[in-house]
């Protein structure tokens, strides 16, 4: 059996679950990128750009050893979370979405908490950052709610950013 | 802060088997190729008809993309490598992303591998494989019109114009069908090499 550069842990996140993306996440994750809901996250976006989203994560994956997780409700995709480091980033980020109908349930919360607390184990990620455009309300909030303080302003592909930085660990509450 | 080298997997990035020719290697892609895969797409004047980026964050998703392209399909592209200098020459293998008519045969060669057979020899070896291990029946590969070199390797492979369509991301192409395995030769290759 061939052992690849990667193994993608399911993680029990509270209500919710992070696993491995797979090809029949296809549906939703294109559902949620003809929107502009998905602005702020490199949308909106055709469905073979959708595609291209679930094997780029799992590329992702083997590259770097670390990636983004599905976020899995009741067995139903609802968004994704975990970390990201394609070329052109900084440094490592932890980046979250969540779908349409799902927000608003602490879902994101929960979810990155989990994802931020399997990176400072095992993957050594610690104090990692995360890029949320100014006008990005909802994830300024969930930002600070997870104790990420602002850092700076930089210009993330164009468009005005702000860095917010997680607390390491042992500094978090 | 910085990535923590020791994170860097060392385990093949894909399940690519390796193939052997008499000149090339065929390999699964690997952290080496990502920079001359980088220089290749982001080079205009060389990837325009393979499909060109023009900055380096696009060109490294690419990559990343071909990496999760063989954990979904099983195939994607290879890493084609000249055997006697180890050097990275090209890609070749089958594609087959969301909105594709068909999974294609692909070929693309990087700067200073021209002219020397390369990407005859190292596409008819995907071809083989992709016939003989992963039990496909037919291929086909989408050529941008104009892309006279690609069409002349096209037919020299046996292939012929089946129609034209329009990709989602490179427009009109022509669709050039491939002999089928049947047509493999008893020493295993689809047809003798001219």
């Amino acid at each position: 059996m061939t052992r690849f550069a990667f193994e993608i842990p399911m993680l029990d996140a509270g209500d919710v679950t992070l696993r491995a993306i797979q090809e029949s996440d296809l549906e939703p994750l294109a559902a949620f990128y003809a929107t502009e809901r998905s602005q702020f996250v490199g949308g909106p976006l055709p469905r073979v750009d959708a595609w291209r989203i679930i094997s780029g994560n799992l590329g992702h994956w083997a590259l770097r050893g670390y990636g983004m997780w599905v976020i899995a409700s009741d067995q139903q995709p609802v968004g994704m979370c975990g970390f990201i480091f394609r070329e052109g980033w900084d440094e490592p980020e932890l980046g979250w979405q969540v779908w349409g109908g799902h927000e608003g349930r602490g879902i994101a919360f929960q979810a990155v908490s989990a994802a931020r607390a399997h990176g400072v184990r095992a993957f050594g990620l610690n104090g990692v950052i995360s890029y949320i455009r100014p006008d990005n309300a909802r994830s300024i909030r969930l930002a600070e709610r997870l104790g990420a303080a602002f850092e700076r302003e930089t210009v993330f592909f164009d468009k005005p950013c702000h860095v917010y930085r997680h607390p390491k660990m042992e500094e978090a509450a | 802060m910085q990535a923590p080298s020791s994170s860097l997997p060392v385990a093949p990035l894909t399940q690519a088997p390796r193939l052997e020719t008499q000149n090339l290697i065929l390999r699964g892609p690997e952290h080496g190729d990502i920079e001359p895969m980088i220089a290749f797409l982001t080079d205009r004047e060389r990837s325009w008809g393979f499909g060109s980026y023009d900055n380096r964050h696009d060109a490294w998703r690419w990559f990343g993309l071909n990496v999760g392209h063989w954990h979904i399909h099983g195939y994607g592209y290879f890493t084609i490598e000249d055997r006697e200098s180890g050097e990275v020459a090209g890609i070749t293998g089958v594609w087959n992303p969301d909105g594709w008519p068909e999974p294609e045969l692909g070929w693309a060669l990087f700067d200073g591998f021209e002219g020397r057979g390369i990407a005859h020899e190292a596409a008819a070896r995907a071809r083989e494989w992709a016939y003989t291990e992963l039990g496909f029946m037919t291929l086909t590969s989408n050529i941008v019109p104009g892309n006279d070199r690609s069409v002349a390797l096209a037919e020299r492979l046996g292939a012929w114009l089946e129609r034209t369509y329009q990709n989602v991301y490179m427009g009109k192409e022509m669709l050039y069908r491939h002999p089928g395995p049947e047509s493999l030769d008893n020493d295993g290759s689809v047809e003798a090499y001219a």
